[in-house]
């Protein structure tokens, strides 16, 4: 139904193309989304205030909440470079910060 | 994704849901029956009598028990509450010198457990089976695979689950609008009509939750990354978040165990009435004996309800487990939401009909599925790999795990009680079911196959309370009278769902292929 759509919309687009950018989407909101939800939510487990186990337990808690909504935007943007870049970019300052929480012993 | 917002949501909705449709729809029906684990499991072994008190089974229990493993590290005994008929003990041996204790639910499986009467604390040994366990185990860790890759097997489908509930509902925001809108004559009666949106506007806030809260159970397997960044290892974030009661060390002081239900007394006024569920006695008959009390999980909302620690020689309370933080206590009331033990049988049946009515979103969806794309077929009598495929494998599912699962329960009556490795065979049953429904969907046209497939599973599920009432000595009439309504209900029950499985295959069967665009959407002919 939305192929159909999409296809008047852009007659351009070929099919391999379109097959593509779904399998580059799909790559991105499963693997990439994983990766993302992880990495937010080691980090959140690291600062969040309180008892070392309550954040680890919220930071679990939360983290499929963080899983779904990066599997809806790798759908949701039109433009995958965006998406490539928001995943790329956005997991490094995770990543960094995470880094940069794990040289504080014991935590924040 | 080039389309706009909703329509990128519509196709993630379509396709998520698709690809996982299937294993959703076992692991749906199979959880939906898991409400009724206990019961399930009582009809499974109809050797088994009546539920008993408490206090009466833990009699009974440590009777059983300071005979057969006077001299064990711990035993642990899982109280019947009113919904069962037995105790289930087991125990652990002391460990060989130089080998490290370990503690967890004693020797379960290992020759070192017994099934004990509730009434009696005689043991019982009722046909070999897994009763409504399997259910509950296939519906997140499936089967023929080893246990850690079906539940991530079943992670996965979940967070499909969950991705397709919130682009369906961004999906069909107006329809969601519509049903808190009273306008009679503008309506569209078509959204009331669809049968998907039925069964998953009207459950919606049940289908969210069991997706979030199934996650959640297992979350520190699907998500072990926030422990790992805290602690060495997910062992140590669990004895941090979920504190145990010290262990002890046998003095080699004989000293006789307290009366158990006198600590069982205790406990429930501690708790203001609360009830005992599981009870491990640590180093029965010495002086250092202590006795560790859990709460029932269905007393709260919560699912973990702590435990108190009482002294096995004076009945003295020793000590409690912590109270919880707040997201310690969030994440058990989220599991407990998901287990449903807190509800009573009313809420208990409510949950039934939400998840029954998850079943029907998923079945519904997968039809749906066939039948946009019907019209769409450049010649729908020779369609293309991919509709027949799903085709087949819709009827196969939709009408053979039901199959499957009433044909486990007809193996639970009709193999011979002493056959060697049984309860196997109980569930290859099931899946042997399944698979004859899906092999049975490739060789007929579909609208046959549907009418023919849901025939028989009508038949297989209605059937079983005569079954049930020409192999054992149970049936609907003695159940009634003696007052065993839970028996009675399952009876009753599978009535019903074998009438409403039957007014599918009567609806498939009376579908006209010419009938107007609505009518043929249900069964999906070619016009």
């Amino acid at each position: 139904m939305a192929r159909k759509v999409t296809k008047t919309a852009k007659p351009a687009t070929s099919a391999v193309v379109r097959r593509l950018d779904v399998a580059a989407r799909a790559a991105l909101a499963s693997v990439g989304g994983y990766a993302g939800a992880s990495l937010a939510a080691a980090l959140l487990a690291r600062i969040l205030p309180g008892p070392v186990a309550e954040a680890t337990t919220a930071a679990m808690l939360l983290s499929f909440a963080a899983y779904a909504a990066l599997a809806i935007w790798s759908f949701a943007d039109p433009r995958l470079l965006r998406l490539v870049l928001g995943f790329g970019l956005g997991g490094a300052a995770l990543a960094g910060a995470l880094w940069l929480s794990l040289q504080v012993e014991p935590r924040l | 994704m080039n389309g706009s917002f909703r329509q990128s949501m519509a196709w993630l909705h379509t396709w998520s849901g698709l690809l996982v449709g299937w294993v959703l729809f076992a692991m749906f029906l199979t959880g939906t029956a898991s409400y009724f684990r206990p019961e399930i499991t009582r009809w499974m072994e109809p050797e088994t009598g009546a539920p008993a008190s408490a206090s009466q089974a833990a009699v009974g229990a440590v009777a059983f028990l300071q005979r057969k493993a006077p001299n064990a590290a711990s035993w642990t005994i899982t109280l019947p509450d009113e919904r069962q008929s037995v105790a289930r003990v087991s125990w652990r041996p002391e460990p060989k010198a130089g080998e490290p204790e370990r503690r967890g639910r004693g020797g379960r499986g290992r020759g070192m457990d017994a099934t004990l009467d509730a009434a009696t604390g005689q043991p019982v040994t009722p046909r070999e089976t897994r009763g409504g366990e399997f259910f509950y185990r296939f519906h997140f860790q499936m089967h023929y695979v080893p246990v850690l890759y079906g539940r991530w097997i079943a992670g996965a489908c979940a967070m499909f689950m969950l991705v397709a509930i919130v682009s369906g509902v961004i999906t069909h925001k107006r329809i969601f609008k519509d049903f808190f809108t009273f306008r009679p004559k503008k309506a569209p009666q078509r959204s009331w009509l669809d049968a998907h949106n039925m069964t998953a506007v009207l459950a919606l806030p049940f289908h969210a939750m069991i997706t979030y809260t199934g996650l959640v159970t297992l979350m520190s397997m699907y998500m072990p990354w926030p422990a790992m960044a805290n602690y060495q290892d997910n062992q140590t974030y669990f004895a941090a978040a979920f504190p145990r009661s010290e262990e002890v060390q046998r003095t080699g002081t004989p000293a006789a165990l307290v009366p158990l239900p006198q600590v069982l007394e205790q406990a429930s006024r501690t708790w203001s009435g609360g009830r005992p569920w599981i009870v491990t006695v640590n180093k029965p008959g010495d002086a250092a004996a202590t006795i560790e009390v859990s709460r029932h999980s269905g007393d709260k909302l919560s699912y973990r309800n702590g435990s108190l620690t009482f002294s096995g020689v004076t009945g003295e309370l020793i000590s409690r487990t912590p109270e919880m933080g707040p997201a310690g206590k969030t994440g058990s009331v989220m599991y407990g939401l998901h287990l449903g033990r807190f509800a009573e049988p009313l809420l208990r049946w409510m949950y039934f009909l939400c998840s029954l009515a998850g079943c029907a979103m998923v079945a519904t969806g997968l039809v749906l599925w066939t039948v946009k794309r019907r019209r769409q077929l450049p010649d729908p009598q020779r369609p293309h790999f991919g509709f027949r495929l799903v085709e087949k494998l819709n009827i196969g599912t939709i009408a053979g795990v039901p199959a499957g699962m009433a044909a486990m329960l007809w193996a639970n009556r009709l193999l011979p009680v002493e056959m060697a490795s049984r309860s196997q065979w109980e569930v290859h049953a099931m899946f042997i079911g399944w698979g004859c429904m899906i092999a049975y969907a490739c060789v007929r046209p579909a609208k046959q196959a549907w009418v023919e497939t849901l025939s028989a599973a009508a038949l297989l599920v209605g059937l079983l309370p005569l079954v049930n009432a020409a192999t054992t000595q149970r049936n609907l009439v003695s159940a009634v009278q003696q007052g065993d309504w839970a028996m009675a209900a399952f009876d009753l029950t599978l009535f019903a769902l074998g009438g409403l499985i039957g007014f599918c295959a009567w609806k498939a069967a009376r579908h006209a292929p010419q009938a107007p665009a609505k009518r043929s959407r249900l069964v999906g002919e070619p016009a």
